[in-house]
């Protein structure tokens, strides 16, 4: 497959994959909703950074650089996520007639 | 205009090859993007830190959201994603006019994204939802988080609309440059700029549009 062919073929399953995400937003799955989202979303950016950025093709220094990058966002969401899970559940809101201001 | 491709341009001092030149330009990208990703994440850990303690506000807040026009400039960036790609490959093989059509091609698509992106906050805004917390939609829908949410929202799509305006403007500045036959370099840089963007949207959009 030629390279332009390849990346249209690569677009055209982002927009399958899309369309996927948004027929799957009205089957009511609940909690796993957000979950399905996100995978669906995960597979499109490795599409995306493999046939658009050609990581796999690049340089070892580059893709150490991006390594790095991706060492420190993972280091960031499992204190997040430990964070998330271990703290006490946040206060009930104030019994005041006006809405809460938010962050 | 012929379909030739440009002369090889020549080094900047310090670098010994236009290849070691090109290896350079790519590392100081690679670390850029890197903490870019790290912004971005930052505010993506603080989105599931609050949907996890307020998943109702959240939910009502993605019930009130324009999902259509946000699934609309989803396919806007995919598409462009895919014209940028196809220009890199058009650029390698020295089809100068296909290349320059492509990237302005991908610049209009972002300047489409913005007009859609700017008529969903109109919409907001005609609603009564501000950030802060701002809004006569407040005094309507007082669920506790509800205000978190959507200045949430504002604050990560205008972060990336931040992006994408400064994506469209090198593109298209770049686009031109590659119709002059004036690009000397590699539309590389800027296409994998404008991936990493497409990439943080193809996260916002389920968070804030479908979950």
């Amino acid at each position: 497959m030629t390279g332009a062919k390849s990346k249209a073929v690569s677009g055209s399953a982002l927009i399958a994959l899309a369309a996927l995400s948004f027929a799957l937003s009205y089957a009511h799955l609940g909690h796993a909703s957000i979950g399905v989202a996100l995978l669906i979303a995960a597979f499109k950016a490795v599409i995306v950074g493999a046939m658009f950025m050609e990581i796999g093709r690049e340089k070892a220094s580059f893709k150490l650089a991006l390594l790095a990058g991706a060492m420190l966002l993972a280091t960031l969401l499992a204190f997040v996520a430990s964070d998330v899970r271990l703290r006490d559940p946040p206060p009930l809101p104030p019994p005041a007639t006006a809405p809460a201001r938010g962050i | 205009m012929s379909e030739t491709a440009v002369e090889t341009p020549p080094t900047h001092d310090h670098y010994a090859t236009l290849e070691q030149q090109a290896a350079a330009v790519k590392i100081a990208l690679a670390i850029f993007l890197s903490s870019e990703a790290l912004l971005f994440t930052g505010i993506f850990a603080l989105i599931v830190a609050y949907q996890s303690d307020w998943p109702n506000a959240f939910h009502v807040g993605i019930g009130h959201n324009t999902k259509i026009l946000g699934s609309i400039n989803t396919g806007v960036l995919l598409i462009s994603s895919t014209l940028v790609a196809l220009a890199v490959d058009a650029q390698r093989e020295g089809r100068r006019m296909l290349a320059g059509s492509l990237t302005l091609a991908t610049a209009l698509l972002g300047i489409v994204f913005l007009v859609i992106k700017m008529t969903e906050y109109a919409k907001h805004f005609s609603d009564g939802i501000f950030p802060g917390g701002h809004g006569h939609f407040f005094f309507e829908h007082p669920e506790h988080g509800l205000p978190t949410f959507w200045s949430l929202y504002y604050l990560a799509t205008g972060l990336h609309a931040l992006h994408v305006t400064i994506g469209t403007g090198v593109l298209a500045y770049r686009g031109v440059m590659v119709f002059k036959g004036s690009l000397t370099h590699s539309l590389e840089a800027a296409a994998l700029y404008w991936h990493f963007v497409d990439i943080v949207w193809i996260f916002l959009w389920p968070i804030f549009y479908l979950a």
